[in-house]
């Protein structure tokens, strides 16, 4: 028996004036990009569109800098400012 | 998986981008005690094949950990044994030799800074020791991106007053050799007391004969996102002030630990410590000086400067101390003038000025940093406020630090501009009451009682 190759979990952040198929366009992304989208959530809140998307991938799959070029480009045709940073930083910055 | 909640998530991308959350810098430790030999050409070479061996990987892990985790490392830089240990002999010129060796390995490997050309003479001076201070004008002179810097003084051994007034005549020679740039060779060189051996920060950093072979230290965030978080709460008594500031520390410090875990793990290095110093940088939304403004002051200066600072200086150390278990180096708020668009501003408008500056040492780090004072000061002037200074780090048992640069050609309220991270700022009155008899004496200042310490 093998072990499952290890996943590497990344957080995407995306801000901006909300409009339609936002989440949409995104999420395609990351699965156009084999990558897989463990939890998502979305808020809009005074016309502001939040959301946040934990995605997991294995070295097979993706790539952290292949994920960042390509939602950030997605982010700019759609007039969102992305993010997609290693889940360690979070995990760090608030907890001991 | 440890559980984070959407508003932590939110809360840090909104740290990175509206607060200039960043790492100020990663400097690697380097011990050249294994590069020593009589021939300067040999030593040279050691000196440059060892750094560029050990740190060459320096710049692009950086950019490497920068992209994972979103945070931008604004610097890479290599500290070594202080080269007064490394280099034989009593020529002045074998040690500039080295530090174009230092020099041309920073540039091989891509960093802006190699500090460590250094010496320490609290108690007294060895033949190696006085070759290295006589090379340091002309060794700043003909490099870019080597540091000097050479402790005079410790609360151990007292202040070594010769040590001092040699310092002032350093200083005033690199003054004379890059008087066409504003005396820029004398922001590469620094006086200190009780000069820890761990720092991250140029241009004091060496690599001292406790280290391991390789280290990684980092530097915290500058003082962007503590500046923020004061500036949004106006309201708050200074309690709460401080347990927010508090909070805040610990968060930017995490943030460093993390980045020297994964640093040091890359570089196959120690892990050394996080150094929980605010540092300024010339950019608006970076300076300390917003913090002590940010609390309620009108200008830094003002009455109660001292107090406010202290709180700070506190209110982040032990925030940072709750986040890493390594802290170290200076670990300290800095208050350089020229580094600092908000100390710059206040000392242009007399808000600020040298004494109240010492005042302020006291209760921080670094000392008297990047003060510009007229070219034409006398030595023992000088030297003067560089011994005031190392009495506060001395008394207090505590770092302190002078970086003074006597700008040739300038005069008091002269607007000087260094340029880059170093910045701009007015030349500052230094008091003319002389001192040419107290600085003749000579010898060493004695050290301190350890007790009685009021």
């Amino acid at each position: 028996m093998t072990d499952a190759p290890a996943r590497t979990s990344v957080i995407v952040t995306a801000l901006g004036p909300d409009k339609h198929g936002l989440l949409a366009a995104v999420a395609a992304k990351v699965a156009e990009m084999n990558a897989n989208i463990d939890d998502v959530s979305q808020t809009v809140t005074g016309g502001m569109f939040t959301m946040i998307m934990f995605v997991s991938f294995t070295a097979a799959e993706a790539t952290l800098e292949e994920l960042q070029e390509t939602l950030t480009e997605t982010g700019r045709e759609v007039g969102l400012q992305v993010t997609v940073q290693h889940e360690d930083i979070f995990r760090f910055m608030h907890r001991v | 998986m440890v559980f984070i909640t959407n508003e932590e998530i939110l809360e840090t991308v909104a740290m990175i981008q509206a607060q200039h959350l960043d790492v100020r810098a990663i400097t690697m430790g380097v011990s050249l005690t294994d590069c020593s030999a009589r021939d300067a050409r040999e030593v040279c070479e050691r000196v440059f094949e060892k750094v560029v061996t050990r740190a060459g990987r320096l710049v692009a892990v950086a950019a490497e950990i920068q992209e994972k985790y979103g945070v931008p490392i604004v610097n890479q830089r290599v500290a070594v044994t202080p080269i007064a240990d490394v280099a034989a002999g009593d020529d002045a010129g074998a040690f500039v030799k080295v530090a174009h060796a230092l020099d041309d390995a920073a540039k091989e490997i891509g960093i802006d800074f190699v500090g460590g050309f250094s010496a320490q003479v609290q108690k007294g001076f060895t033949e190696r020791d006085a070759a290295l201070i006589e090379a340091i004008p002309q060794a700043i002179a003909e490099t870019e991106r080597v540091c000097s810097s050479v402790n005079v003084a410790s609360t151990r051994a007292g202040i070594n007053m010769d040590a001092v007034v040699r310092m002032a005549e350093v200083l005033l020679e690199a003054s004379r050799r890059s008087a066409e740039q504003d005396s820029i060779g004398c922001a590469k060189i620094v006086t200190f007391c009780n000069q820890p051996e761990d720092n991250p920060f140029m241009a004091g950093a060496m690599h001292g004969s406790g280290e391991p072979e390789t280290c990684i230290n980092v530097a915290i965030s500058g003082p962007g996102v503590i500046a923020s978080v004061v500036k949004s709460h106006p309201e708050l008594p200074f309690t709460e002030l401080a347990d927010l500031i508090k909070r805040t520390a610990f968060k930017i410090t995490r943030v460093g630990e993390l980045v020297a875990r994964e640093a040091s793990e890359m570089l196959g290095a120690q892990l050394g410590i996080i150094d929980l110093s605010l540092a300024p940088t010339p950019k608006v939304g970076d300076s300390v000086a917003e913090i002590l403004e940010g609390m309620g002051l009108d200008r830094v200066g003002a009455p109660g400067s001292t107090a406010a600072l202290a709180m700070l200086n506190d209110a982040v150390k032990k925030g940072g101390t709750m986040a890493t278990s390594s802290t170290g180096g200076l670990s300290g708020a800095f208050i350089p003038v020229s580094e600092d668009a908000g100390m710059a501003r206040a000392a242009a408008e007399g808000a600020l000025s040298i004494e109240k500056l010492e005042a302020m040492t006291a209760v921080c780090s670094l000392g008297l940093d990047m003060i510009v004072v007229p070219g034409d000061i006398a030595r023992d002037a000088l030297a003067g406020v560089m011994a005031d200074v190392m009495a506060i780090g001395m008394i207090n048992g505590k770092t302190t630090g002078a970086r003074i640069i006597p700008a040739a050609g300038k005069r008091v309220g002269d607007w000087v501009t260094l340029g880059g991270l170093f910045g701009e700022g007015p030349v500052m009155a230094v008091s003319g009451a002389g001192n040419r008899r107290f600085m003749a004496r000579g010898g060493r200042i004695p050290a301190p009682l350890q007790s009685l310490i009021n």
